[in-house]
């Protein structure tokens, strides 16, 4: 084997190897999906809850792990452990809420206003029956949304 | 007619004071660490339910995997989909109780050491596990936080050998619960 074609060998590995750990990389550190411009699936709080609480089997393909815009009378506005602000939607139990982590915090938000708060929906917890608590359905990176 | 007013007054009694015993929050925070040679990997859960009776003690807690939030995609991506299997085992749950529940005072300001025993499923697989745990009450507020470790290997979490020295396999789980009464 001449030097020569050693050499392009060499080169043709190098390359090879440069494009693998390019990949990699890339790979490694994509960005999270934008939510903020992602296209959702539009339903009411209510609709959400009632299908989670109700039909949990069907819903959750629909739902978990998508994006989803949620219109709903804002019930309660709460700070979490890390600070974040997290909003309740009312639904139609009472205690039961579609509960939103907000990735951005919205200070025109207040209990009362209706909004549409998109993010992507992580499923539903079961209260707990002996406290009569009712579960929630969880939105996790929310954004308001128009 | 009164023995009817009467035995409802006293259900009503009950009832009060039952859930008066009941403390709860939604948005209680699981959070996981894993230092490493090449990166750290932290990852946050701020959507915990947790259930608590001061009275009997008994603690529970129930989190979404799919709900913990990594700071790049690519670990999130992996953790749902190739350790946790987040799709066929979409929560982890603990219920237990607090063993020293008698020595704690939830009518005056302190912090209290305990020690919680109890259930613990994660990927399908319970553990019966005690556990440190710190108890806070403050102007009647009350607030839990514990520090433990957790073996992926007992949980049956398999990690590929070439990403094992991207995760110890012992990963720091810490909890943070701010109570509100029933």
């Amino acid at each position: 084997m001449t030097g020569k074609i050693k050499k392009y060998i060499l080169l043709v590995i190098i390359v090879f190897a440069l494009a693998g750990l390019v990949i990699v990389y890339k790979t490694w550190n994509k960005p999270h999906q934008n939510i903020e411009n992602a296209v959702a699936i539009k339903i009411t709080a209510a609709a959400l809850y009632n299908g989670f609480a109700n039909n949990n089997a069907k819903t959750q393909p629909n739902f978990i792990n998508k994006v989803i815009a949620v219109e709903g009378e804002v019930r309660e506005v709460l700070r979490n452990e890390q600070h974040q602000q997290v909003i309740l939607l009312k639904t139609s139990i009472a205690g039961g809420s579609v509960n939103c982590t907000m990735e951005k915090n919205a200070n025109n938000i207040k209990p009362g206003s209706i909004v549409l708060i998109k993010g992507i929906c992580s499923g539903f917890i079961n209260g707990d029956s002996a406290m009569n608590l009712p579960g929630d359905v969880f939105l996790i990176r929310c954004y308001p949304s128009e | 007619m009164r023995r009817c007013i009467f035995l409802l007054t006293v259900l009503t009694v009950i009832n009060i004071n039952t859930y008066a015993q009941l403390y709860f929050t939604k948005n209680g925070n699981v959070n996981f660490f894993s230092k490493t040679i090449l990166e750290d990997i932290k990852a946050d859960n701020n959507q915990v339910l947790s259930v608590l009776n001061i009275q009997t003690g008994t603690l529970r807690f129930s989190l979404l995997n799919n709900a913990f939030h990594f700071a790049k995609a690519k670990m999130e991506d992996d953790f749902n989909e190739n350790y946790m299997e987040s799709n066929k085992y979409p929560k982890s749950t603990f219920n237990g109780a607090i063993n020293d529940i008698n020595n704690i005072d939830f009518n005056k300001d302190g912090t209290y050491k305990v020690n919680v025993t109890g259930d613990l499923m994660i990927h399908g697989v319970t553990k019966n596990i005690t556990i440190p745990a710190t108890i806070s009450v403050k102007n009647g507020k009350i607030s839990g936080s514990s520090v433990f470790n957790v073996a992926a290997k007992d949980y049956q979490i398999k990690i590929p050998t070439i990403v094992t020295n991207k995760i110890a396999e012992n990963i720091k789980v810490t909890v943070l619960c701010d109570y509100e009464k029933k």
